[in-house]
């Protein structure tokens, strides 16, 4: 760039600059940081290394938090998108009161996670709410033990993401579905086309825009899910953000912890590239 | 000219008559670095801090800085050659970090000035290298809680060692189809405080991993797991309380800390607390809490230490006693303590009989998570103890080999 064309948008330089020392300096140099000490020996300072990731690789609750971080991410998008677009589709109608039920329905995204957390404990405890109808019911005879490991932990941290998120999810497949045009419904209408077909042949390729755009923040939002399962299950079901939390945080072991961090992020952009590639970007045209 | 310059003299001499009035109404200030919880804060903020201002003019601007953090923060204010802060208090077993570090004071020249009636094992504490690197603040011991109105239901004695334990853990299981011990198995501090003052109960090194106190603490561990609450996953030193108090469990071993808790927080008067329970080698008990250590280069080593001799008065002690059940570090102090808080203190008195310290290395961190992985594997998944316990010693002594080379 010139130096003419540098002094003519002076001005846009000058504003952008703040947000570029602040994405720079808290964003990025933090990441790069990370990175770094991913790669660097704790004893020795000695860079690069592999030890980090070789003691990792190799610590069973690594293993366990990479299995229930994909768990949790697959079960919980694909339960999320499912409701969120059944949830979508009814709003979508027009029927009495439908500007309530929105309404309700989007509360609990305003719900901070912690507190949806700590809520989700008095449903989830073992003297808490669901164990107590499940034993007014005699389904069980003994308190379950939500928390105790598993599948059923899993579980558990699913479900309660998905009564956190799934408004959002239902909020951007809505708008989606706003945009399809009436007319193509009717025309559909007209060739005798049933509701499936429609759904099918109409509406799912439509919103295929809204569900990448659902799907991509939604992956990455899954990924780094933290408070929810430190609240929710303890310390024994370890997902990998809890993980990296530990490592630093129990013992005092930041490049451990950088490594575990650096996985996660190499998952998270993993997951948008694949995703993008799969899908493509080409938007269906009638 | 002159018009000029006479305005801007008087006006600079005004502001400068009034800023010099207001330094001089005004506190001086230290910044003092603490971990407490919520009800600690407020008995510090309420009566503490305010005497000490009343009485010396000193104002203390106190923040919240983690154990695990402490070391990590004094290191770059040493290193950046400003230290902001003037006094820290510090969990005693993350004292080798900070001398390591070289980032303490030595204070052996003013280590007259700590009461004649503070314990001596405590003051020894704080040495390293034969230097004095930190003084007394507050001791602690764990003891336990029980539910009495659950024991005389079920006909139950307090257990007085390991087998009457398990026996009381088994009749709870029997009787209410789970188990109503609690063990605090979260995971990280708590539970390696746990581990430790076990196993030496059993004889054991807990650095070792697998010697015979090791193995003997694990193999009764993996035997009682299964009649303890599952609670116990969650159970760390706040989480006991609230477990405790709700009668989710009726017996388990905590700081002090929590009976104020459970009797005047939760209303549950009918607590009840003992020392606590022998192991089949002898009756241990770990001895935790802080101390106090001044930063090297700290801008008000005067201040500071006047601050800790407060600390250490037999009127501050009483007041942390009678308010927050923290044990004394002074032998004199229990005057103010109130009579409901008196068999509490009788239960901390009799732990204390059989106190001990933690080893205090540099390698706490790496211990704390192998001990803690060990944990995991053997107690809550449930596999075979001397196999996981040899691998671990392994790790450890790998560990320790490279802090010796570092």
């Amino acid at each position: 760039m010139s130096f003419r064309k540098l002094k003519k948008s002076w001005l846009e330089i000058l504003l952008i600059t703040p947000l570029l020392i602040y994405i720079l300096g808290f964003t990025l140099a933090p990441v790069i940081y990370a990175v770094y000490m991913s790669f660097q020996d704790k004893f020795t300072l000695h860079f690069p290394t592999l030890v980090n990731y070789k003691y990792i690789f190799t610590h069973f609750q690594f293993k366990e938090a990479f299995f229930n971080t994909c768990f949790v991410a697959g079960v919980g998008i694909t339960l999320e998108l499912t409701i969120g677009l059944l949830v979508a589709l009814i709003l979508y109608r027009n029927f009495k009161g439908r500007g309530i039920f929105r309404a309700i329905m989007l509360l609990p995204l305003g719900v901070p996670t912690v507190v949806a957390a700590t809520n989700m404990r008095y449903i989830f405890d073992t003297s808490g709410y669901l164990n107590s109808f499940l034993l007014k019911l005699g389904v069980v005879e003994h308190a379950v033990d939500w928390a105790g490991g598993g599948i059923k932990t899993l579980m558990t941290i699913v479900v309660a993401d998905m009564w956190k998120v799934t408004p959002l999810v239902m909020l951007i497949l809505l708008a989606g579905l706003e945009t399809i045009p009436e007319q193509l419904y009717e025309a559909a209408r007209i060739d005798g086309a049933g509701a499936w077909k429609r759904f099918k042949h109409i509406t799912l390729p439509l919103l295929k825009p809204a569900i990448t755009m659902a799907l991509v923040i939604r992956g990455i939002d899954i990924f780094r899910i933290f408070d929810l399962p430190l609240i929710l299950v303890g310390r024994h079901t370890r997902v990998l953000s809890t993980y990296a939390y530990f490592e630093y945080y129990d013992y005092a072991n930041p490049y451990t912890s950088s490594a575990g961090a650096t996985i996660l992020m190499v998952m998270i952009l993993l997951t948008i590239i694949a995703y993008l590639k799969m899908t493509g970007t080409k938007e269906v045209q009638y | 000219m002159k018009k000029i310059f006479c305005p801007l003299f008087i006006s600079l001499f005004l502001i400068a008559g009034y800023l010099s009035a207001w330094g001089a109404g005004r506190d001086q200030v230290i910044t003092v670095t603490t971990a407490l919880s919520e009800a600690e804060w407020k008995v510090m903020k309420e009566d503490i801090w305010p005497m000490f201002q009343r009485r010396y003019g000193i104002k203390v601007d106190a923040y919240t800085v983690e154990a695990a953090d402490l070391g990590k923060v004094l290191k770059g204010m040493v290193k950046a050659g400003r230290v902001e802060i003037d006094v820290f208090c510090q969990d005693n077993m993350r004292l080798a970090e900070l001398v390591d570090l070289g980032v303490v004071e030595d204070l052996s020249r003013y280590r007259g000035q700590i009461p004649e009636n503070v314990l001596p094992a405590l003051v020894e504490a704080g040495v390293f290298s034969n230097k004095l690197y930190f003084m007394p603040y507050r001791p602690n011991v764990q003891i336990v809680y029980y539910n009495p109105l659950k024991f005389e239901k079920y006909k139950l004695n307090p257990p007085k060692n390991w087998d009457e334990l398990l026996e009381v853990a088994k009749r709870f299981h029997a009787q209410e189809g789970m188990g109503r011990i609690l063990f605090k198995a979260s995971g990280g501090a708590p539970t390696t405080a746990q581990l430790y003052e076990w196993i030496a109960s059993a004889g054991g090194d807990p650095f070792s991993f697998n010697d015979k106190g090791c193995v003997a603490t694990f193999e009764f561990l993996q035997e009682l797991w299964s009649y303890c609450h599952p609670d116990s996953k969650k159970a760390k030193w706040d989480t006991t309380n609230e477990f405790i108090a709700k009668e989710v469990a009726y017996i388990g071993q905590n700081w002090p800390f929590g009976v104020p808790i459970i009797v005047k927080d939760w209303n549950k008067k009918w607590l009840k607390t003992y020392g606590g329970w022998e192991g089949p080698e002898k009756e241990v008990h770990i001895i935790g809490g802080e101390v106090v250590g001044i930063p090297k280069g700290s801008p008000n080593k005067r201040l500071a230490l006047k601050y800790i001799s407060f600390l250490h008065s037999k009127e501050v002690q009483e007041i942390l006693m009678a308010k927050l059940a923290w044990p004394s570090i002074r032998d004199d102090a229990s005057g103010k303590v109130e009579g409901w808080l008196v068999p509490h203190f009788e239960s901390v008195t009799e732990a204390l009989k059989h106190g001990i310290f933690r080893k205090n290395v540099s390698y706490w961190s790496e211990f704390d998570g192998l001990l803690n992985d060990a944990f995991t594997r053997i107690v809550i998944k449930g596999e075979k103890v001397k196999p996981v316990l040899d691998e671990y010693s392994r790790k450890m002594q790998e560990t320790i080999g490279k802090y010796k080379k570092d």
